[in-house]
């Protein structure tokens, strides 16, 4: 077991944000994370990644309390994150947004592969504000590889991409969990996306983990159903089973 | 040690710089009088203040409006010092801690005005890299006027805005000239190195910088006390040349001027410092001869006093509005000259 979140819990002000979530990544898992607006997944990686304190229970990778420590101490702790709103360092080149991030550990032949897989070499002395947005979200992700992590959280990674570059996306993204040897994290909207990638998907609604399994199981489980799709969904809303492949 | 790309670059781009900064000196030397030759120095002087807010302001993008006051620190602490307890018994016969009583070698006082420089920088510092960037900015200024304060009221020490002369005259032209280009190859070596490229980072996005595991206060920290060090050079530099300080040059008239060169300039570049101190220096000599009300091509202009702060109050209100980057922005010299 390597990340393990035990009762984890968020309050702002009088609304939990997220409400006693325990639930665990196994190394090399992709694991997905779904639910409605609002329903805390981005307060949830923003608890793990330490941009946000937890107001209870704990956060432990690799047998280590991560729980209280800052965002700076996660990340080189083996925690990396991308952000739904792109942070990149828009006036610094993308070699540079790099090495940012570049920790004693990691593998630089690592990195210049990912810079391959994601088509990004021949850009790297240009500024990073000055990419293409598909561009911009996929240094995000080669920028956070360099932390050499053990766990990378990637919030929203397809939104703004037409299909066929979501389709890229997937394979890339098995190739990061084959080449970095770590576990992802995967919030996305995209269910057809999430259910052709993931091997587990866990479903938040007003905070908490309401349902949690393989997709096939997640497809066929009512309360995602009425939770996910709202009861708006009417007769002309995908099913979930329909998106199972 | 490998250099990166834009290591070698930068590289490049300080022998640049350095190569400029010599031959405005050896121009001066050669064709300069005595009183041009003050005017060119006074220019290095201030080229070593803006090259220090640079470090900081320039890498961590947060105004800092209390630099003349560290540089000031540095020219006490060193002119204390260095100064022969013969004359401190007539300057400073009050002096506490037996301050008049020893003379010291201009390296040792130099070494102790940084080392003291430095550790106030440190600890103003810890309070001043944990505030937002609003926060810090005000907080720089309220550091400017207590700095100034003890200047003017610890007559017994600094003599406030009486002079304190007698300090030996052991720098040249040429030592400034020498000093601007190990500055500059230290402020350019910070910015191209490892720290100086997180700290940009962190500008760019804190929360970002955060996430991919910068320290955010600890390299501000660090940036701030690096460039407290160069501004005790440059106070020291001062002292050391012009044998007479007071309180008044390290307060808000500098901290203004000096600010209207880096933004001119363009802080986020040392280029951009180099480039801001000497056009701001040289167009305020033409503006003090207009100030005068001199006859140009048969007219005879009137007195303008006062038209060199309005001159400087233009530029950064004109910079800020049309090129807020400044003139440079983030292209340092060798970005214009090789190819990206």
């Amino acid at each position: 077991m390597m990340l393990e979140l035990r009762t984890l819990s968020k309050c702002f002000g009088g609304v939990q944000a997220v409400r006693d979530v325990s639930f665990a990544i196994e190394p090399g898992e992709i694991r997905g994370l779904i639910g409605p607006n609002g329903a805390g997944k981005s307060t949830l990686v923003n608890l793990i990644s330490g941009l946000l304190r937890p107001t209870g229970g704990e956060i432990v990778l690799d047998g280590r309390s991560m729980t209280g420590l800052r965002a700076d101490q996660c990340a080189r702790n083996g925690i990396a994150r991308t952000f739904q709103n792109l942070r990149l360092f828009s006036s610094l080149t993308v070699e540079q947004n790099i090495d940012v991030a570049r920790q004693a550990g990691h593998d630089p032949a690592l990195i210049d592969a990912a810079l391959v897989e994601f088509g990004l070499t021949r850009h790297l002395a240009r500024p990073a504000g000055a990419l293409a947005y598909g561009d911009q979200r996929r240094l995000e992700i080669v920028r956070a590889l360099a932390l050499a992590p053990k766990l990378l959280m990637l919030d929203e990674p397809a939104a703004g991409m037409n299909e066929e570059e979501t389709a890229a996306l997937g394979q890339s993204l098995e190739w990061v969990r084959d080449a970095a040897d770590c576990a992802l994290l995967v919030i996305d909207h995209d269910l057809k996306f999430i259910m052709t990638l993931c091997h587990r998907i866990a479903v938040m609604d007003m905070g908490a983990v309401i349902a949690s399994g393989d997709p096939a199981e997640i497809a066929r489980n009512p309360e995602v159903i009425r939770a996910y799709l709202g009861d708006a969904g009417g007769d002309d809303a995908p099913q979930p089973t329909e998106l199972v492949h | 040690m490998t250099l990166a790309r834009h290591q070698k670059r930068g590289l490049i781009g300080a022998a640049l710089l350095s190569l400029i900064l010599i031959a405005i000196g050896v121009l001066a030397a050669w064709f300069g009088s005595r009183y041009q030759l003050r005017l060119v120095y006074g220019a290095y002087v201030n080229l070593l203040v803006v090259l220090g807010l640079q470090v900081f302001m320039g890498n961590a993008r947060v105004t800092n409006l209390s630099h003349s006051a560290f540089m000031g620190i540095g020219a006490y602490a060193a002119a204390i010092c260095v100064t022969p307890a013969a004359t401190k018994a007539i300057s400073l016969p009050d002096a506490p801690w037996g301050l008049a009583a020893f003379t010291l070698d201009p390296l040792t006082s130099a070494i102790i005005a940084i080392v003291i420089t430095a550790a106030i920088a440190a600890l103003v510092g810890l309070f001043i890299v944990r505030m937002t960037a609003i926060g810090a900015t005000i907080a720089s200024l309220a550091v400017l006027v207590i700095i100034h304060s003890i200047f003017l009221f610890r007559t017994d020490i600094f003599k406030g805005n009486q002079a304190f002369f007698g300090i030996p005259q052991v720098f040249s032209l040429t030592s400034i000239v020498v000093l601007s280009v190990v500055v500059v190859l230290i402020a350019r070596g910070f910015r191209e190195s490892h720290w100086g490229i997180q700290l940009r980072a962190s500008a760019d996005d804190e929360t970002g910088a955060a996430a991919m595991g910068v320290n955010v206060v600890r390299l501000r920290l660090v940036a701030w006390v690096l460039s407290g060090i160069i501004l005790a050079l440059a106070g020291i530099a001062y002292a050391y040349y012009l044998g007479t300080i007071s309180a008044r040059p390290f307060y808000f008239n500098h901290v203004f001027l000096t600010l209207a060169m880096l933004i001119l300039g363009g802080m986020r570049t040392v280029t951009g410092a180099v480039l801001g101190t000497f056009l701001i220096s040289f167009g305020l000599e033409v503006v003090r001869w207009l100030e005068t009300g001199p006859v140009v091509a048969g007219v005879d202009l009137p007195e303008a006093l006062g038209l060199s702060g309005v001159v400087l109050g233009l530029v950064i209100v004109l910079t800020m509005t049309l090129r807020p980057q400044g003139v440079m922005g983030d292209r340092e010299i060798e970005d214009i000259i090789l190819r990206r």
